[in-house]
């Protein structure tokens, strides 16, 4: 019985504080113009302003379902990850692939949506190398290249790992929007994004440049489920994001946050 | 109780230990069966929430995918502007690089198609939009596949999760026919159990109840059908054995009174008891007005007869006379040992004349009787009586009356009856 009465106090207490607290939430921006800026003050028209405006819209209805009052950071891909594990962030939304590597360093949300990765370049580039592979170019085919992916990125790490083996060069960059960037200005043959970063970023490019190449991939932790991170020994507050996970979901609220930005609801 | 009796009756803690094992064994069975159907209706809950809904979430999610492909390839063939084209575009390939799609090698391959089939449509429209309505039907012949998958898939869905519906209804209508076994098994068990203690418990108890209530020395020994539990059996046995034992107490209740009542020489009632009979006499006929009398009557020469003879021989007179009296009075009157040779009378519902005559008579014969003394000589005893009227004074009065008589009639000469004058 003083078991049951302790662990109850214990549970209030968590409870006041998770109310009381400040929650530091850091949201992925997708170009270095969106860094540091303040409340819905979203540059519009920047690259990927929507994959951000949907980010930023999550996190908020997520901070409302929790009861919390949450200070928001627009940073890098790079910088989150670090930044909850040591405890600058509370919260990291930045659409995140489960790997190994990453569990052994944070905590995981339930699942948000599910995406993959594919390679995105010019089509006249798609075509050089098709000729010069012998094949269409693929993700599995390519060789011989230079790809840039966004640091600290899934795909970045993918691509590292085979980077050697198939001679490719890979460009790390702060921003998706720098990425294509790269692509535009012929620093790099193809990048490889997140196939909703990709989407956002080049159905937007007015001179209509880019075009998905070869298949989509969710193998080798490029696809699947993405996620919040959250500090390893924040339990209390993982429950409470989980729980109000299953209630947006629940409600349609996730899923009008999706539809006010994206022409389709993909989750 | 004999040893074959115990053991061919079960003792009832026995009968109904057996009894409540059996039930047990049934209940637990049927519990056992329930319990089964509930851990199956749970399974197959748990797959339904766990393996069935995800997928079934999984299969819509790939129709409703494939449906936007679908739909988004349709806007790629109805947009006027290259522009709004390459936006379909932008957008079949997105969803067709969703996992949900890519994890199911059929949509993958046919969303693969579609998109390769839209991209150089795309290509072929931007330099001439007229193969647009050239490549149509084959788009439509796509999408027709499409369509059928998205319907094969959704069918799909729903029928995962019929499996699991089917058999947890079926499951349940066994549980809820096993439930209502259960029920009756209970309510047959309890009717059975009432029949049996009313029949073997409660039916024997009333009739002994019955039989000790009315348990009496003067009514046969109480009788019993065969009882079937051996402590009903030895309680009904108990129950004869405490009728025989009152029997008994009876009879030495009698034996002892009758002793206690009795002159044990000659057999006669003694003083003690005759007077409280005698009191009980003269006040019933003092109430009711109805005669009565009393006489005391004296052996003659008693003492003499008992120097010469011995007392031996005076026993025997004193026999000799209480058989005599016994054939001579009626059953209602009362006579009595008073004393030594003296013997008191009481002659209820007679007048004093009425006594005088049976004194009298009697009188005469005990005189002319023989009386064989141990010695074996016969000798003749005469008698003296005093008898008064006891129907109008208390018993002593009257017994003081009529020893005044005696003493007249030893007086005058002895074996003679006087009665005694109203007033002395």
């Amino acid at each position: 019985m003083n078991r049951i009465r302790a662990l109850a106090l214990i549970a209030a207490l968590f409870s006041g504080l998770l109310q009381a607290a400040e929650l530091k939430v850091a949201i992925l921006v997708q170009d270095t113009a969106q860094l540091s800026m303040q409340g819905d003050l979203l540059p519009s028209g920047t690259p990927g302003a929507d994959l951000v405006a949907v980010t930023d819209e999550l996190a908020r209805e997520i901070c409302r379902r929790i009861n919390a009052r949450c200070a928001y950071s627009y940073v890098r891909l790079a910088d989150i990850l670090p930044g909850v594990e040591d405890g600058r962030f509370d919260l990291g939304f930045g659409n995140f692939l489960r790997s190994p590597e990453r569990e052994k360093r944070v905590a995981y949300s339930d699942p948000l949506f599910r995406s993959s990765s594919r390679l995105i370049g010019k089509p006249a580039t798609a075509r050089i190398f098709a000729t010069r592979l012998g094949q269409p170019v693929s993700l599995a085919s390519l060789r011989d290249a230079r790809v840039a992916a966004l640091d600290g990125s899934q795909q970045q790490a993918f691509l590292d790992g085979i980077a050697g083996e198939r001679a490719l060069t890979v460009l790390a960059t702060a921003t998706t929007a720098e990425a294509l960037n790269v692509l535009r200005r012929d620093g790099a043959d193809f990048a490889l994004l997140p196939i909703r970063t990709g989407y956002a970023l080049i159905s937007r490019d007015k001179a209509q440049h880019f075009a998905f190449v070869g298949p989509a991939v969710t193998t080798h932790g490029l696809g699947d489920t993405a996620h919040i991170v959250l500090a390893k020994q924040q339990a209390a507050l993982r429950r409470a994001v989980n729980k109000a996970i299953r209630e947006i979901k629940a409600d349609g609220t996730f899923q009008r946050i999706m539809h006010r930005h994206f022409p389709v609801f993909l989750d | 109780m004999a040893a074959g009796d115990k053991q061919h009756r079960p003792s009832a803690g026995k009968a109904f230990a057996i009894l409540a094992s059996v039930f047990a064994l049934l209940f637990g069975a049927v519990v056992a069966l329930l319990a089964f159907d509930q851990y199956r209706v749970l399974a197959a809950a748990e797959r339904l929430q766990h393996e069935a809904v995800p997928e079934i979430i999984r299969f819509q999610r790939l129709a409703r995918n494939l449906d936007q492909l679908n739909h988004e390839g349709e806007r790629l063939f109805s947009s006027p502007s290259a522009a709004d084209r390459q936006q379909a575009l932008f957008l079949v390939m997105l969803v067709a690089s969703h996992p949900s799609i890519l994890e199911y090698p059929q949509a993958a391959v046919m969303a693969r198609d579609a998109e390769n089939y839209l991209v150089e449509t795309n290509q072929l429209a931007a330099r001439d939009p007229s193969t647009l309505a050239a490549r149509y039907p084959e788009w439509l012949r796509l999408s027709q596949r499409m369509r059928l998958l998205v319907d094969d898939i959704s069918i799909h869905g729903a029928n995962l999760a019929s499996a699991d519906l089917d058999n947890m209804a079926s499951t349940m209508r066994t549980a809820r026919l096993k439930l209502l076994g259960a029920l009756a098994l209970v309510g047959g068990f309890i009717a059975l159990l009432i029949a049996l203690l009313r029949k073997h418990l409660i039916r024997p108890l009333q009739r002994i109840d019955h039989a000790l209530s009315s348990l009496d020395v003067e009514q046969p020994a109480p009788q019993f059908p065969d009882a079937r539990l051996a402590e009903i059996h030895a309680v009904e046995e108990a129950a004869g054995r405490l009728h025989k034992a009152m029997v008994s107490n009876e009879a030495a209740r009698r034996e002892l009174e009758l002793l206690a009542n009795r002159d044990g020489l000659t057999g006669l009632i003694n003083r003690r008891h005759f007077m409280a009979g005698a009191e009980a006499e003269i006040r019933r006929a003092q109430r009711y007005g109805r005669p009565i009398a009393v006489a005391l009557g004296d052996l003659d020469s008693f003492k003499r007869l008992n120097d010469t003879h011995g007392h031996g021989a005076g026993d025997v007179v004193l026999r000799t006379f209480a058989g005599l009296l016994a054939d001579s009075v009626r059953q209602s009157d009362l006579v009595c040992r008073y004393g030594g040779e003296e013997f008191a009378f009481l002659f209820p519902e007679s007048s004093v004349e009425q006594a005088h005559i049976q004194l009298e008579r009697f009188r005469q014969r005990f005189a002319e009787h023989d009386i064989r003394l141990p010695d074996g000589l016969l000798v003749r005893i005469t008698l003296s009586i005093g008898l008064a009227d006891a129907s109008h004074c208390p018993l002593e009065i009257a017994l003081q009356r009529a020893d005044y008589a005696l003493y007249e009639a030893k007086r005058l000469g002895r074996n003679r009856v006087i009665v005694a004058a109203e007033a002395n």
